[in-house]
């Protein structure tokens, strides 16, 4: 069982360097989110593995709801935006926020 | 069991990385679903059931929703993607840094030895999850409901259709 937690902890490592790759790599915003998201997720992940190995699961599992409520409104704002700056541009690109103004 | 637990894993780490390199943004969202289910079913194997139901219900459905009704109020297609993004010439290194930190990790892990304690060798349990979430961690539903308020409002704000924005 201890390879398996290695291994979740490897994988959650490369989901981490996958989301942040693509958050510095596109311009695309709703691409942008869904590489914030993989990367929550791999935390989330991490946070369920900590519960299981300590015995605390309940205490993880209050803490994951935690995040997966802040990740879904981040996720809905972050739509919200990206739509209204696609209704403004024509483009969801993210170099478009840099031109709004007050 | 375990077996279960390896081939979600799997899952879960091919989904991820394919969410982040696919031109499309329906199959992105498509795999982002995927592995948030392989995610819940992780969580349910090692025992947090509540965990598994909010991410099987809330991430692999809710969030699939707003993302598939995103994409469906821009119109953006595949060709205008990759003229206007060059999505597929940036995310082009992705599989080759992964691999490298990939080897990179599993080499620390051979080194070193494994890098976690055994199950059970940390502290004992505190308590019932309905106990630790309105009695211990009464402030994170606080802030949960001020969350949710919040993102209701935005909701409201910014998909309200206007004539000139």
């Amino acid at each position: 069982m201890n390879l398996l937690q290695n291994m979740m902890l490897i994988i959650g490592f490369l989901l981490i360097i996958s989301g942040a790759y693509c958050l510095i790599r596109t311009y695309h915003m709703l691409k942008i989110i869904i590489g914030m998201e993989i990367a929550m997720k791999a935390v989330t992940m991490f946070i369920i593995l900590a519960g299981y190995i300590s015995g605390n699961m309940d205490l993880a599992q209050a803490f994951v709801i935690t995040v997966i409520v802040i990740e879904v409104v981040v996720a809905v704002v972050a739509a919200g935006i990206a739509v209204n700056l696609y209704k403004k541009y024509g483009s969801m690109d993210i170099r478009n926020l840099r031109k709004l103004k007050g | 069991m375990e077996a279960v637990l390896y081939i979600c894993l799997g899952l879960m780490f091919i989904s991820g990385v394919m969410a982040v390199m696919f031109r499309s943004m329906i199959k992105s969202a498509i795999a982002l679903a995927a592995a948030s289910a392989a995610l819940g079913v992780i969580m349910y194997e090692l025992g947090g059931i509540w965990a598994a139901l909010f991410e099987v219900s809330v991430c692999s459905g809710l969030v699939t929703v707003i993302f598939v009704s995103a994409i469906s109020l821009s119109n953006m297609d595949k060709e205008e993607l990759g003229k206007v993004f060059e999505d597929k010439k940036r995310m082009a290194l992705l599989p080759y840094i992964l691999i490298a930190a990939g080897a990179v990790l599993l080499a620390i892990v051979l080194a070193v030895g494994p890098l976690l304690p055994a199950v059970g060798q940390v502290v004992k349990p505190i308590g019932d999850l309905r106990e630790i979430l309105w009695n211990n961690r009464q402030a994170d539903i606080w802030g949960q409901v001020i969350v949710l308020v919040t993102g209701a409002v935005a909701v409201v704000v910014l998909f309200r259709e206007r004539d000139e924005i």
